[in-house]
């Protein structure tokens, strides 16, 4: 009776070790190389090396494409936080065809990326726009709305009533209720869909590729460089990009889980 | 109901000028693009240039060439086989967070999602690096002595894509499992311990059928998020692990034929729409809560 348990206690920790062991193998081998030097498949343990990191700074053409991450993450985040908590105004607010509204927001998230990205190269075309930095930021916009739209739903939706009809019990207009009342108890939920969906465009490869101009982004410039192969420095970057977007995600549940927490608080 | 609380004392009256902002954004950058496209699978190409008279040419191909519909077929396979997979890895590992207390269930859940995180591309370049014939795993597999010379098995064919996707999405199929599972009242599993059921039966008969949908969905995300994919195969697919993603792409690279891309689009669409539904269909949570 008592052994049986533990030995499918065993069998379960052994395949959730087998799991983690094989999530992490490819998150191993760019951290690895960026200090030891790879040659056909054997890591070169005896020289550690830090000169990656430095190789890295020199890399004009990467670095350029790390800032036009940066820029089209920043765009898109201001782009989709506005018209996500927008639309989640309308839907909460019973705005008309809201239920169809809704559908036409979650589509590019629930289609393959290949889809939105093709459906939104021949309408970029159809309308006589260039490929550029706008269609990129467009197409990120387009498959990020959800998440924002979603996160700040949720919070709408948890909101209390009470606070708007003390608001206005207290002789507060409708923008004074919106600017006083409603917009800061957003502000978390805000900030927090901000951060995942930043997180979500720094890494879009698939739109990407699809929509970009001459001038594009990381992701899409190091899988154009993946064909000869990666110099060492990429991984250097690449272990900085992880701990990095570890960073924001650790800030974004900050933002979005504890609530009770800082109610509690204040 | 109570949802709607908030919204009368602020939101009075909705005039039909916001309602045509409200939908302004996404009907033209989402709905509009998506018709446009369907239109133009309709559409064909001549020398180059694209000819806007409506044929059912493109579906036509589709179904009666030889190449393009066992690819598709094959392809389904494959993201149903990536799909499988994913869950019997996934299974026991969701089920395995949720035997743990407190804190160390939600770390270590944090901890399987946290490769999530980590650059697509980057992944796949890295996994195939893993792969190879002189990879990291033939080395393992040679230097511990399960082979005797590096395996061609896993080097850049189907199989290559199969592993790759797997390792991709695991975390997709871990996060609906292990919600399924935490979601299903003890007190079911302690009522079913006093009536005299062993642990097996009480797996078998409660907590397995209870934790279904989860699985439904995990099995609907995995398939979506395979079968979408262009990238994977393209790498690590090498010259016979030719996809329907790939096939799909390459319309609008080297082969250059919109139209008939558009088309084979909306078969990707339909399978995708199918998959999703399913997973709606099956992944509702019917009595688990108490």
């Amino acid at each position: 009776m008592i052994v049986a348990p533990r030995l499918s206690t065993i069998l379960l920790a052994a395949v959730t070790t087998l799991v983690a062991v094989l999530l992490y193998s490819p998150l191993f081998v760019p951290i690895v190389s960026s200090f030891f030097p790879v040659a056909r498949g054997e890591v070169d343990w005896s020289s550690p090396t830090v000169s990656t990191y430095a190789a890295l700074a020199g890399n004009h053409e990467i670095l350029a494409a790390l800032r036009t991450t940066l820029v089209v993450g920043l765009c898109t985040v201001v782009l989709a936080v506005v018209s996500g908590t927008l639309l989640a105004l309308y839907y909460h607010g019973r705005g008309a065809g809201r239920s169809l509204l809704q559908f036409i927001v979650f589509l590019p998230f629930l289609m393959p990326p290949i889809i939105s990205g093709l459906a939104l190269l021949i309408f970029f075309r159809e309308i006589g726009l260039e490929r550029s930095l706008l269609t990129v930021v467009i197409g990120h916009t387009v498959f990020v709305l959800a998440i924002v739209y979603r996160t700040v739903l949720t919070r709408l939706q948890s909101m209390s009533r009470t606070l708007v009809e003390a608001s206005y019990d207290l002789g507060a207009t409708k923008w004074q209720t919106f600017w006083r009342v409603i917009l800061p108890n957003l502000s978390s939920a805000m900030i927090g869909g901000a951060i995942l969906a930043f997180a979500l465009s720094f890494d879009e490869t698939m739109i990407t590729i699809l929509v970009t101009g001459t001038q594009t982004t990381l992701p899409v410039r190091l899988w154009a460089m993946m064909r000869l192969g990666f110099s060492p420095d990429i991984n250097a970057l690449v272990a900085l990009i992880l701990m990095f977007t570890v960073l924001l995600c650790a800030l974004a549940a900050r933002f979005l889980i504890p609530r009770q927490v800082a109610t509690q608080r204040s | 109901m109570r949802s709607a609380g908030l919204a009368r004392p602020v939101a009075i009256r909705w005039s039909p000028l916001v309602t045509a902002l409200a939908f302004a954004l996404p009907v033209v950058f989402v709905l509009a693009p998506l018709a446009i496209f369907l239109v133009y699978s309709f559409f064909s190409v001549d020398q180059g240039q694209i000819v806007y008279a409506p044929t059912l040419a493109n579906y036509a191909r589709f179904f009666t060439d030889p190449v393009f519909l066992p690819v598709f077929w094959r392809t389904i396979m494959l993201c149903l086989s990536v799909a499988a997979i994913s869950i019997l890895l996934a299974y026991p590992t969701a089920y395995f967070l949720t035997t743990l207390r407190g804190r160390w269930r939600y770390a270590l859940l944090m901890l399987l999602m946290v490769p999530l995180l980590m650059s697509y591309v980057i992944k796949i370049y890295a996994i195939r690096s893993i792969l190879g014939l002189n990879g990291f795993l033939n080395k393992a597999l040679v230097g511990l002595g399960i082979i005797a010379e590096p395996s061609t098995l896993f080097v850049f064919n189907m199989n290559a894509i199969l592993l790759t996707l797997t390792l991709l999405l695991i975390p997709f199929a871990i996060l609906p499992i292990f919600l399924a599972l935490e979601r299903i009242p003890q007190v079911l599993l302690r009522a079913s311990d006093d009536l005299g059921a062993s642990s097996l039966q009480t797996f078998l008969r409660i907590t397995l059928p209870l934790s279904l949908p989860g699985v439904a969905s995990a099995a609907s995300f995995v398939f979506v998020l395979a079968i979408g994919d262009f990238l994977t195969p393209q790498m690590v697919g090498g010259i016979s692990g030719f996809t329907f993603g790939r096939i799909l792409y390459s319309q609008f690279g080297t082969a250059f034929n919109w139209p008939f891309g558009a088309a084979l689009s909306v078969a990707l669409a339909m399978v995708v729409i199918a998959a999703i539904l399913a997973g709606e269909r099956f992944g509702r949570n019917r009595g688990a809560s108490l």
